[in-house]
């Protein structure tokens, strides 16, 4: 009998665990989003997977167009911008409500974006912000009063200390209206001016952190922090049934690493905005469950394909595409876009064995590329062969890109030769950047002293000393080891240098690459907003991305020029000045191919995705057909 | 029993706070800020510093010394003994945890609190229909190998055994995915919540643990079942089944039974494969990604968590242990 007891008392501690746990409600649209989503403040966003949530929970002073990138009213039903670029004037929509029925006001602007430029709030995308007249002053102002609290608060008591952390935070308060160039005179008037004249602010503005918050809700988590005399932001406010929004969708429930759903706003001013009544992101972590999930239905879309065989899907589909080759362009001559034209073609003819019609490549506003340390010598204080030039062109020039997108990669992705995607941005025109050309690169080498003297196959300088040994920098990821592998193989083919392979786990590679700790590293750069300064400035001196520790006065001058530039055409000019600069002649990154994302859909079900690059994809318009 | 109770209970604050130490040394020597991206953009360094701020992570005593603070219900009691004159005034009191896990800094709405919180049911569930699984099948392969040997059905048993040992989770848990997702489409892949769901992630984190159980079974009823009292229950004409069931077994549990204690701990907090393939929100996959992240609170809270659920199974075995067989020594 007693035995029997601990089976007994597992059978019961059982049923009441079954009892407790709730399976999830089912939707009119379910996904999979391309990672965990991180938070749902906006101001402190910076994850793809988190803006795809914020487009359709909250809404900006103006919106983007899902397939164009236009910009669109949003809260703000027009604006004006003052001749010299530097005052916008924004007339906020008399229907904007929040989803609790609040009004959206033009100080509820003013309130997030203020959080923005509060150090508290480290908020990852607190540069943006910068633009606005005063705001970078702003923040280094609040970071200076901050940094004197301790010396200040030495001694006090703790209610005298918080006494002092509200003083404090009342002067950054008073500060932020009195220098900031941010202003509401009324309920529905915003008016904003910006330190130099910048033309795609509206593009930023249409962006997740610039999306506003609910200032009674996000005022119930703020606390000031005795300790640090710092505005203190618990989150509870981004879960359901806290979280106010004022985008088509609200939040309906979030459970972490589960399950996120939304369900219609029924406070949103346009009622026709949001296609679905319901949307389902469920989380996945297996890139082969991911893709189970979709085979088996359970999801009408993978934003995101990450299985070892999606080259071999990839090559399903080729077949699929080459056997209607002739019926896709006829179709693309009455002027069908993509989605439609194999919405159709779905139906006509519909894939054979050993073809498929939902996966699908979509250039993305990004590149793959290698860094070259840019340092006068390495962190170790050792040579650096990378400093000049010469060298990194010549390398740049032996590294063929097209057999590492046919061979290794397998993923159609265009091949690179600038970083920015050409065609992205409108009215810009890229540079060439550097071929292929082995002949070429060996030549540039030997013009930096390096050549084979005593004809042992490597290169070596005039007193004899070999070319160091290349060491390249990399996550531990399979994809990325075989693209180095190829890498390494074409330098030592090509240009007689030995190599090493540095192997690193991925958070340790990313924090040796901030501190400038390689010779050569794996890169990746995705634009966030529609100007070319998304992509150059990442080379400026002293960036906080300029991972190559890249700095040249000449194009520093250039791109300083370009922002004190008022006329737009003049400024796009001195931009492509800068950029061909830097990919025909500086090469501090050597750009390997665009990013493609790939996304699993079947396209005579799922419509409106939209294939531009920025592949933000506005969850409310994705309509499921039933 | 109750002295053995007691004392056991003192020393786990101190088992714990070891553990504790320990995980925060290697969790701090761990390369790699927490807070960084693997990938994309990174914020300007003024707002990296902010950041780090934030979190004390720029001081290991500091940080030692605080967490141990939150996490202990010290700082919890504190502010309620001292009014409303806390040290943190985060949230409001009553709505505060008693222990503070902290906040996860790669998922920043979450606190570690919300997280195990919300993984640990799952893992529990999952875990408790994987150990009954496991006793099932290994008593009856255990039973059935001992009492009919080299019959077909002791080979049968022996050949589960081997398959539940040397076979990995992932490889059978996608089979089984494949089988009865894929083909059949009795169940959904990627869906949790029906008890349906659990079936095939229970199935497949019990093999093992049904195949080690198995083995214990298996060992302990053969000697057993040579033992004198057997024979004499033999020669008294009590039923085979009866002598199986009833004496035999009830010793040769015993030893299933000292195991039952890590093996609960061990499947209830999550196994990151079976919880991979089959999609599981449970606490195993956290153990992993918080050590890749580098995400020190979410590392400590599970870390303390694990080991507090392993001290508390093993007493509750023990206890057990003495309530079946009171031929164990008292205290």
């Amino acid at each position: 009998m007693r035995a029997s007891l601990p089976i007994v008392l597992l059978l019961a501690l059982l049923t009441g665990a079954i009892l407790l746990d709730k399976p999830r409600q089912a939707a009119e649209l379910t996904f999979i989003n391309r990672g965990e989503v991180h938070t749902l403040d906006p101001q402190r966003m910076s994850w793809l997977q988190d803006f795809r949530i914020a487009n359709s929970i909250y809404e900006g002073v103006v919106a983007h167009d899902n397939d164009t990138f236009e910009i669109l009213p949003g809260v703000a039903e027009s604006w004006e911008i003052s001749p010299d670029g530097l005052t916008y004037t924004f007339h906020l929509r008399r229907d904007a409500k929040w989803s609790n029925g609040d009004p959206v006001t033009a100080q509820n602007f003013v309130y997030s974006w203020r959080r923005a430029l509060f150090p508290d709030t480290a908020a990852g995308y607190a540069d943006l912000f910068y633009k606005i007249r005063g705001g970078q002053a702003f923040f280094n102002w609040r970071s200076e009063q901050l940094a004197s609290f301790p010396q200040q608060a030495a001694g006090l008591s703790q209610s005298k200390r918080r006494d002092l952390a509200a003083r404090l935070f009342a002067e950054a308060v008073q500060r932020f209206s009195d220098t900031v160039g941010l202003r509401a005179p009324d309920e529905r008037t915003l008016i904003l001016t910006l330190e130099v004249p910048t033309p795609y602010m509206l593009d930023l503005l249409a962006f997740g952190p610039f999306m506003p918050v609910h200032p009674p809700t996000v005022e119930r988590y703020v606390s000031l922090d005795p300790a640090t005399g710092s505005m203190r932001q618990q989150h509870g406010w981004t879960k359901p049934p806290h979280l106010v929004s004022n985008g088509p969708y609200v939040l309906d429930v979030w459970r972490y690493k589960r399950d996120l759903r939304l369900k219609r706003n029924p406070s949103y001013w346009n009622p026709l905005a949001a296609v679905s009544d319901s949307v389902l992101c469920i989380s996945v972590e297996d890139a082969n469950t991911a893709v189970l999930a979709y085979e088996t239905g359970t999801i009408d879309w993978l934003s995101d394909v990450g299985v070892d065989y999606r080259a071999d899907m990839l090559a399903q589909k080729k077949r699929y595409m080459e056997r209607n080759a002739a019926r896709y362009e006829e179709l693309e001559r009455q002027g069908l876009g993509y989605n439609e034209i194999l919405a159709i073609l779905a139906k006509e003819s519909p894939p054979r064995a050993g073809e498929r019609n939902d996966i699908h490549a979509f250039a993305a506003f990004g590149t793959y590329f290698y860094n070259f340390n840019c340092q006068e010598t390495l962190n170790s204080g050792a040579f650096n062969a990378f400093k000049d030039a010469r060298v990194r062109r010549a390398f740049a020039r032996s590294v063929d890109k097209q057999a590492i997108v046919d061979r290794v990669t397998r993923q159609s992705q265009p091949v690179a030769h600038v970083l920015i995607p050409p065609g992205s941005l409108a009215g810009f025109s890229g540079a060439d950047g550097l071929r292929y050309d082995p002949a070429l690169a060996r030549r540039e080498l030997a013009d930096a002293g390096w050549s084979d003297r005593n004809g042992d196959g490597r290169v070596e300088d005039e007193a004899g000393n070999p070319f160091p040994t290349v060491e390249i920098l990399f996550p531990s990821v399979s994809e990325h080891k075989a693209i180095a592998q190829a890498i390494a193989n074409m330098w030592e083919r090509e240009l007689g240098v030995r190599t090493r392979l540095r192997e690193e786990e991925t958070k340790v590679a990313a924090t040796h690459l901030q501190e400038h700790n390689f010779m050569v590293a794996r890169g990746n750069w995705y634009g966030d907003y529609g100007d070319a300064t998304t992509f150059l400035d990442l080379h400026r001196t002293g960036n906080s991305n300029n991972d190559r520790n890249y700095s040249s006065p000449v194009f520093d001058d250039l791109m300083a020029r370009a922002d004190a530039e008022l006329d737009p055409e003049q400024r796009l000019r001195l931009l492509e000045e800068a950029n061909a600069m830097i990919e025909n002649e500086e090469i501090p990154l050597l750009p390997l191919f665009h990013q493609v994302t790939l996304y699993m859909y079947d396209p005579a079900r799922l419509r409106n995705v939209s294939t531009h690059p920025r592949l933000t994809q506005f969850l409310h318009e994705l309509e499921v057909a039933r | 029993m109750t002295a053995m109770i007691v004392r056991r209970l003192l020393q786990a604050p101190l088992i714990l706070l070891i553990i504790y130490t320990v995980t925060f040394a290697l969790a701090w020597l761990l390369p790699g800020n927490p807070l960084d991206k693997p990938e994309g953009r990174r914020p300007p360094v003024e707002v990296q510093e902010a950041m780090k701020a934030q979190y004390s992570l720029d001081n290991p005593v500091k940080f030692y010394v605080s967490y141990l603070d939150q996490v202990s219900g010290l700082a919890w009691l504190r502010d309620r003994g001292g009014g409303d004159e806390g040290e943190s005034a985060d949230a409001p009191l009553a709505a505060r945890p008693i222990f503070n896990l902290g906040p996860c800094l790669q998922y920043e709405d979450w606190s570690v609190n919300e997280i195990i919180g919300g993984a640990l049911p799952v893992s529990v569930v999952l875990g408790l229909v994987a150990l009954v699984f496991a006793l099932a099948i290994g008593l009856v392969a255990g039973v059935v190998g001992a009492v009919r040997p080299g019959s077909w059905m002791e080979v049968a048993t022996l050949l589960v055994a081997l398959i539940g040992i040397s076979l990995p989770s992932f490889v059978i848990g996608t089979a089984l995915l494949i089988v009865f997702a894929v083909w059949l489409e009795w169940v959904q892949v990627a869906h949790w919540g029906s008890p349906r769901d659990l079936l095939l992630p229970a199935l497949t984190l019990s093999l093992p643990f049904a195949a080690y159980i198995a083995r214990l079974t298996r060992l302990g009823m053969i000697e057993v079942l040579s033992a004198d009292f057997i024979r004499t229950a033999r020669a008294k004409g009590v039923s085979e089944a009866r002598i199986v069931l009833r004496h035999a077994l009830k010793v040769a549990f015993l030893p299933v039974l000292s195991y039952l204690g890590p093996a609960a701990a061990y499947v209830m907090t999550g196994s990151f494969i079976v919880e991979k393939v089959f999609n599981i929100p449970g606490l195993g996959q956290h153990f992993v990604n918080s050590v890749l992240n580098k995400d020190l609170f979410v590392i400590m809270g599970v870390v303390l968590t694990y080991s507090t659920m392993l001290v508390l199974f093993n007493l509750t075995v023990d206890i057990l242990y003495r309530w079946v067989d009171p031929r164990i020594e008292q205290g």
